[in-house]
Parts: structure tokens; C-alpha cells; sequence
């Protein structure tokens, strides 16, 4: 028989309030603060600077480990987030917790570091804490996470499949509880990769707006703790939501544009909605992957269309990445905490910098300002490089 | 629901381009940057051939489960030592969008339409056996009705260092149903 996994803990570090608790995070979004602002490269000297969402490690007070070394970044973010899940889950020190975590880049800045230093290509060469999958095993054993272990690097649809793939172990009763978040870091590699591809924005961020001109990259950690519902219930936790559904699906199509009618997200949504045993009439509020590129919010919003029906006008969609930019890894996890956030306050936050209307995007982005509005089930939505696509839903229990 | 394996695949990177060479007309024509996604096409090719799947496949029946090692290192090392020695404007766009381990796993569904689900698990500190773990999973838990799993590893630079082993699973009730030669 199937279990549920719900969700008891949650931690994050983006850019906004930065290493303060949760409610400061929400308090900011539901705001529509900006985090995104005109910054230098972290690593290399060049004389320019890009619209990104950097977090100020010097605003961790007794944080994990010192942050003068721009390497040592990616584990302080993880290792901040994951203890904020953990103290707020307050599990008990016997129970066996697997690990599952997105990350895109993993620990580029080391990587960058040695290839400057040295000067190489050779990747006899390579540092091991550049494996993409070190931070997981890293963290593993130093916060004593016993349970399976697991790696997903699916573009930016990482957290996403890494929150999936966890409640999916704790569903099939191969795991009780289970660890799900994602990390990811600013870096030279990123910003002139994505530069190179012209995605970058010059103005600011605005997805679904008429005028959107791109996206601005951004950092962060995010985790939840999932468990099986009935373990949960009897040691009485707090319970944020449960997993109701989840699906990938890949849209076969390009390696870096979406397909243009949204046809995996449609398939990705349809899936979730259907595992779930909910309509479309059942979702009461949706996050975007709203990045603010011209292609993938009509791609967006052509699949939530396509999938919801009718229904569809009627859900408010907000964008996280307004505001925060694009976290890769991190992105799907700290989108996964909104979504169980509005079912907790009944508040969705806003999609900032909206001015006017696209005609092809004609949904309710919930544009600027938050919104008191009744959420009792929610989805997130992700989409990445090589046509990845990934949906959740989350619902009361 | 019991999970069956009805596919086998393994290869070495010297055999990827008579492989290709001979699949060529049946998949998605691509140009390959590097020989690992020669490997990786080459390689499902075989798998879906062996398996009896008949390409494209043009629907979501068959999820993609993919090991990589850190044999992708090397396409991001390339693609910043270009910045390094020629700055902003040694900053490959065509280069880029392959630095992402989960480029491997796009080629082949583009290259196979295969729109199912796609999780890219990289290995070093997880293993084979993880990822051939998760896809048995998603085939019983009825999430994929069938699955391709496996990986690539490298054991140094180029292209005959390179090697390649996937599985095609999927329940033994779809196996039965569509006459397939069930290995185990």
C-alpha cells in the first residue's frame, strides 16, 4: 500500500533576508522586495557587472565555517539551510533520514578557482570536492544522514525532481523520512554561460510581462524534510503539506529552448494532477518556473492553458524568480517552500515588475502585489535546459 | 508488479561510431560536440534495438534514468578555460548548454523522442546500482511504464576510454504484452 510523505520541516538561504528565519523570508516576498541588483562577477576581474541575486555571507552571524574563501560558499549555504530544516523538524536522533539533493553546478567555484590558478584542462587534475555529487555525500556524513543517499542534476528542474524522488522513497515505504533540497551558487562559469546565450536581462526581471527581457541569475539552499505521514502524526510534528503528486517528463524537442507549445509541462502537469486524483478546478494557486525569458513564460503559460482548461484563468500564478532571480538547483526547492508557505498563511506573494500585459500571456500573475487568497492545494512548476520539465503538488492534510 | 529486464547494452566509446553510422535514418539527426554523446546515443540505440522498441517513439511510455561520472567535468573545464585565455568572448553558446550533465539524457530523448521522464543522477559517491534502484522503483511504483537505465563512465580522456552499460526494465505484465524476450 501506498504511504504519504508530508512535509515537517523546512529551511532556506536565498537572497532575500538572508540567514534570518523563515517568516523573514515570507515577510519579504509576500513584500515583493527585490533581491536582484547591478553586481561584479565572484571570481574573475572583468569590468562588467550583471543584474543577479547575490546573498552577503557576511551577514551570517556564528555561521557553519568562515566565508572568506568564495569556495567555501556552496557548503556554508547548504550546511545553513539544512540545519534551519533540521531545528525546525525537530526529529528525533535515531530515525534513519536519506538524503536527496539538486544541484546544477555543485561546488563550480572550486573549480573555477583551479582552473585560474592553473591554468589546465586536464581532468586527472580535478579536485574530488568538484564531483557534483561530493556536497551530497558531504553533508551526508556530517550531519550523520544514514538513509539513502542521491544525486539529481536535471538543469533547473533539480529541486523539483530531488523533493520527488524523496517523497516517491518515503511512498514506496523505502525510506520513513527523507531529506529534499537543492543548492547552487553564483559563478563566473554561469553568468557568462548564460550571457553567451543572450538569456541574460539588461533591465530588470519581469516575467510574463509584454516587455520581458530575460532572466538574472541567483544563489541559495533550500530543504525540506519529508516524512511518512503516519510516523509524523504519531510524534506529533508540525505538518507543512503533503506530497500529493509529482511528475517528470522531457520534452524531446531542443537542448536549450523549450518546446514551444509547453507540450512536456502540459504532460508534467496532467501526470501530477492525475497521480493526485485532483482536477484542475482542485489547484487553488500555482508557482511558476517564471524566469522572464520571452520563450519560456509563453511556453509556460501555453502548458498551464493546456492542461488546465478553462480553469486555468482562475488560479493565481506567481513567480519567485521576480525577485530572486535564478537559483538553478535551489530554485524548484525554494518554489516548493512558497507553494507550502501560501498553504500556511493563505498568501500568495507577487510577480514583481509586472507593468503590461502580454496578450499571449494573459493568466493572473498575481502582478506586484501579494494577495490574501485561500490555498489548500498548490503546484510548482520547473522547466530547464534539454527540454526538462517537472510538476508537484502539495495539499493539506 | 514485477519488474523484469528485457534489453541489455554495453559498449565501449571505439564502437559508438559504427553503431551510429548503422542506426543513422532511424533517430533524430544531431551533431555530437563530444564522443560522450556519441556514447550515449549510440548506446540507447542499442538498448531500444535490443529491446524490441521501435524509434522515434513519440510518447511518454519510457523514462530515462542516467548515471553520469565525472567524465562531464572535462566539457566544463573546456568551456572555462576558453574564458580564462579570451575572456567574455570566449564563452562558447554552443559549448554551454553541454556542460549540464542532463544534456546526455536530452540528446537521446531528442534523438529517440522518448518524452518520458528524464533524471540525470551523477555518480562517483552514488553508484550504478543507485540509479538502476530508482528506475525499478518508478517502474513499480507505475510512474514510467518502462525504463532505460544506466550510465557512462570514463576511465581517462578520448573516446576509447570512454564506456557505456544500460537496461531496459520494465513490468513483467507490459514485457508479456508486447512479446518481448525477457532476459531475467
Amino acid at each position: 500500500m501506498r504511504r504519504n510523505a508530508v512535509v515537517t520541516g523546512i529551511g532556506l538561504i536565498t537572497a532575500l533576508n538572508p540567514f534570518k528565519d523563515t517568516d523573514k523570508f515570507w515577510e519579504a516576498a509576500c513584500s515583493g522586495e527585490n533581491a536582484i541588483q547591478r553586481t561584479s562577477l565572484p571570481m574573475l576581474d572583468i569590468d562588467r557587472k550583471w543584474l543577479m541575486a547575490a546573498i552577503d555571507t557576511s551577514l551570517c552571524e556564528g555561521g557553519i565555517q568562515g566565508n572568506a574563501y568564495p569556495e567555501n560558499k556552496l557548503h556554508m549555504l547548504a550546511e545553513e539551510a539544512l540545519n534551519m530544516a533540521m531545528r525546525d523538524t525537530e526529529l528525533q536522533e535515531d530515525v534513519i533520514i536519506g538524503l536527496s539533493l539538486g544541484t546544477v553546478l555543485g561546488n563550480i567555484l572550486l573549480k573555477e578557482k583551479r582552473l585560474i590558478q592553473n591554468k589546465i584542462v586536464n581532468s586527472t587534475h580535478m579536485n574530488e570536492k568538484e564531483s557534483l555529487s561530493y556536497i551530497t555525500s558531504f553533508l551526508q556524513k556530517k550531519y550523520h544522514l544514514t538513509g539513502e543517499g542521491i544525486t539529481v542534476s536535471t538543469a533547473c528542474s533539480s529541486g523539483t525532481d530531488a523533493i520527488g524522488i524523496a517523497a516517491r522513497k518515503i511512498m514506496a515505504g523505502k525510506a520513513d523520512a527523507m531529506i529534499a533540497g537543492g543548492v547552487d551558487v553564483l559563478s563566473d562559469f554561469a553568468i557568462i554561460g548564460f550571457h553567451s546565450l543572450q538569456a541574460l536581462t539588461e533591465k530588470r526581471v519581469q516575467p510574463f510581462d509584454k516587455n520581458r527581457s530575460g532572466l538574472a541569475l541567483g544563489e541559495g539552499a533550500a530543504f525540506i524534510v519529508l516524512e511518512a505521514e503516519e510516523k509524523a502524526v504519531s510524534r506529533g510534528a508540525r505538518i507543512y503539506g503533503k506530497v500529493l503528486g509529482y511528475a517528470s517528463r522531457a520534452d524531446a524537442h531542443h537542448l536549450t529552448g523549450p518546446h514551444r507549445d509547453g507540450r512536456g509541462l502540459a504532460d508534467a502537469i496532467h501526470q501530477t494532477l492525475s497521480q493526485a486524483g485532483l482536477t484542475p478546478q482542485n489547484i487553488d494557486y500555482i508557482n511558476a518556473h517564471g524566469t522572464g525569458t520571452v520563450y519560456n513564460d509563453l511556453m509556460e503559460t501555453k502548458a498551464i492553458k493546456a492542461a488546465f482548461g478553462k480553469a486555468a484563468y482562475d488560479i493565481p500564478i506567481s513567480s519567485t524568480k521576480s525577485m530572486l532571480g535564478h537559483s538553478f538547483g535551489a530554485a524548484g526547492v525554494i518554489e516548493a517552500i512558497c507553494c507550502l508557505l501560501s498553504m500556511k498563511t493563505n498568501v500568495v506573494h507577487p510577480t514583481i515588475n509586472y507593468e503590461e500585459k502580454d496578450p499571449a500571456c494573459d493568466l493572473d500573475y498575481v502582478p506586484n502585489n501579494s494577495r490574501q487568497w485561500e490555498v489548500k492545494r498548490s503546484m510548482s512548476l520547473s522547466a530547464g535546459f534539454g527540454g526538462q520539465n517537472a510538476a508537484i503538488v502539495f495539499g493539506e492534510t | 508488479m514485477k519488474p523484469v529486464l528485457t534489453g541489455m547494452a554495453s559498449l565501449r566509446g571505439t564502437d559508438a561510431d559504427k553503431i551510429i553510422s548503422n542506426l543513422n535514418g532511424y533517430f533524430k539527426e544531431m551533431r555530437f560536440i563530444h564522443d560522450i554523446e556519441k556514447i550515449m546515443i549510440a548506446g540507447i540505440g542499442l538498448l531500444l534495438s535490443d529491446a524490441g522498441i521501435r524509434f522515434p517513439v513519440g510518447n511518454n511510455d519510457i523514462g530515462l534514468y542516467i548515471g553520469v561520472d565525472d567524465a562531464i567535468e572535462d566539457v566544463k573545464d573546456e568551456f572555462f578555460q576558453g574564458i580564462i585565455t579570451h575572456g567574455i568572448l570566449g564563452a562558447s553558446p554552443l559549448l554551454f548548454p553541454f556542460t549540464s550533465p542532463n544534456a546526455l539524457a536530452a540528446q537521446a530523448s531528442i534523438a529517440f523522442d522518448l518524452r518520458g521522464e528524464s533524471i540525470t543522477i551523477p555518480l562517483k559517491y552514488s553508484s550504478y546500482c543507485d540509479v538502476i534502484q530508482y528506475a525499478i522503483e518508478c517502474v513499480m511504483g507505475g510512474y514510467s511504464r518502462m525504463a532505460v537505465a544506466g550510465m557512462i563512465f570514463s576511465s581517462g580522456s578520448g573516446q576509447e576510454n570512454l564506456s557505456a552499460k544500460f537496461s531496459f526494465l520494465e513490468a513483467y505484465r507490459s514485457a508479456a504484452v508486447r512479446r518481448a524476450r525477457i532476459y531475467h
